[in-house]
């Protein structure tokens, strides 16, 4: 099972003087389990390619097809690509409404048809997933949490429905930072316990290094790259040409490199990076 | 998307021609007296002077005609309507008939008359909003209100205000698509179902656009404030508008097609 685009073009105004191609030939294949990132520099389509994932955009030409179902603007179509598809928008805590965390995490769960029960019980498992403490929380009100509490409700909110996929829209934005590693453990660890999908939109190289197995790398809207992230970023004319930046690990390994260091430090994220130059520090008797 | 796009309150064409570079509160007196001048017509007939002076406005603006075709949309069914009406229920001088409907001289003639009035009235304000933003549109509204403040309405607080909102129709339009966005990918299903169903779905909209909206007044007054907006002192304008000869020209051609038509309506 997996997300699939064909060929997909997006116009806005087509047929217009102002006709805009927000995404032009795109085609792309998710599988079903994996931590996939999509980068892009601001206006590359990403946005726009988010929403043609459960159906809120519809393609002008080509098929975005989900699993078996292709979408279209079919009302039992978009219901269950919904169901299988949830998507966590910039700034997710915009849309709070609810009196309660209970109530605004149980809105997704309520809208698809759970029993009392499976509402209870998903509320809770949800907030236990984004780490925060069901017994304190639920009761309070959404907004008076601080960005980083009211982002994981939020989160949790999508999350509860158990969707197959789920697209987070830069779900690290104004976060701090320690918030917004925890944020995205909590989502590497709910894939490996559940086998869920995950898409996560970033302007922040280094997290899509961390986490992201794949990378789908947009430029002017159109695919550039897709594929392992550690091939991207290997390829640093390609990395320039699309108008992104290496993460801090890739930065310092380069560089080392290029003073003929006999220094070599793990690219795959930050922290190991720094384990990895003290334990070669160490090994040659440095300071 | 959609919704910004279909949405025409700002129908500003923007444009370089005389029309558009005349003072917006000329225009604003200018359309206000050609109204009433379609009022106190009392015969098609005496519409010419407006007519022309109408006509000469649009083509000098060179705004597209279908602007102005789009503008008159929105009043299609209340024109439809009156002129059927006119046409059908106006006793007087028969002149078809099928049945117990028939339409009679005079009914023709005054849903003539209906007809050119509604679509004047439509196209002199369309003419004025196409050519004039909406931030010069609020200046002259301020301008207009301005002998009132001498009796303590605050006209330069209503100016602003207005101008507010205006600047922020756009931008909470563009706020409703992002929430409706976001709650339809959390299953909510917006405009199905019973009417309780209906209204009960707009709550998660409503909720968060009024939060956000607050949020946001909050933050503008602060901005305000940084620059040093106080309420009540004097403010003076980043464009400052000056009477030119096109003014003049606008004010000229207004008086004499009213006048036009007051003469018309007492002489002819």
């Amino acid at each position: 099972m997996s997300i699939d685009l064909k060929n997909v073009d997006y116009v806005y105004d087509s047929g217009e003087p102002f006709e805009y191609f927000a995404l032009r030939g795109i085609s792309l294949h998710i599988d079903e389990g994996a931590f996939v990132g999509v980068v892009g520099r601001t206006g590359s389509g990403k946005s726009t390619l988010v929403e043609h994932l459960n159906g809120l955009l519809f393609p002008t030409r080509g098929d975005v097809v989900v699993d078996d179902e292709i979408i279209s603007n079919d009302r039992k179509v978009l219901a269950k690509v919904r169901r299988r598809v949830g998507i966590v928008f910039q700034y997710p805590e915009d849309q709070f409404f609810a009196e309660t965390i209970f109530e605004e995490v149980a809105f997704g769960c309520r809208n698809y048809g759970f029993s009392k029960e499976q509402v209870d019980e998903s509320v809770h498992r949800a907030m236990k997933t984004v780490g925060l403490d069901p017994d304190h929380f639920l009761s309070l009100s959404p907004f008076q949490l601080s960005g980083g509490e009211q982002r994981r409700v939020a989160i949790a909110s999508i999350i509860a429905v158990g969707q197959k996929y789920i697209v987070l829209d830069e779900p690290t934005a104004g976060l701090d930072s320690g918030s917004k590693l925890a944020v995205l453990a909590e989502l590497e660890t709910l894939r490996q316990a559940t086998h869920v999908t995950v898409i996560l939109v970033s302007h922040n190289m280094d997290e899509v290094a961390e986490f992201c197995k794949q990378v789908i790398v947009l430029d002017d809207g159109a695919v550039a790259f897709q594929g392992p992230t550690d091939t991207f970023f290997s390829d640093v004319t390609l990395v320039e040409r699309t108008g992104l930046e290496l993460p801090e690990s890739y930065r310092l390994s380069r560089a080392l490199k290029a003073c003929g260091s006999a220094l070599t430090v793990n690219e795959a994220s930050t922290e190991r990076m720094l384990e990895s130059l003290k334990l070669s520090v160490s090994d040659l008797g440095g300071a | 998307m959609a919704l910004s796009r279909s949405f025409v309150l700002g129908q500003h064409y923007p444009g370089t021609s005389i029309v558009h570079r005349s003072g917006a509160l000329v225009k604003l007196v200018s359309t206000i007296t050609l109204m009433i001048g379609v009022f106190v017509a009392t015969k098609t007939a005496q519409y010419v002077p407006i007519v022309v002076l109408l006509v000469a406005g649009i083509l000098v603006s060179r705004i597209p005609l279908r602007f102005f075709a789009r503008g008159l949309k929105p009043i299609l069914f209340l024109i439809v309507l009156t002129v059927v009406v006119q046409m059908f229920f106006t006793p007087g001088k028969i002149i078809w008939q099928v049945g117990f409907v028939h339409i009679t001289r005079e009914g023709l003639v005054l849903a003539g008359f209906i007809l050119c009035r509604l679509v004047l009235l439509t196209l002199v304000s369309v003419l004025l909003t196409a050519s004039t933003s909406p931030i010069e549109l609020t200046d002259a509204v301020s301008d207009l209100l301005k002998p009132l403040s001498h009796i303590g309405v605050p006209s330069a607080e209503i100016a602003l205000v207005m101008s507010i909102a205006m600047r922020f129709v756009p931008t909470i339009l563009e706020e409703t698509e992002r929430i409706i966005r976001a709650q339809v990918s959390r299953g909510a299903r917006i405009g199905e179902g019973s009417l309780v169903m209906r209204m009960k779905s707009l709550i998660p909209i409503l909720i968060p656009l009024f939060v956000s909206s607050f949020r946001r007044a909050d933050d503008l007054a602060v901005a305000m404030e940084a620059r040093g907006f106080r309420v009540g002192d004097p403010r003076t304008r980043y464009h400052a508008r000056h009477f030119q000869s096109i003014d003049v020209f606008i004010l000229l051609g207004t008086a004499a097609a009213v006048s036009g038509v007051i003469l018309w309506r007492l002489f002819l």
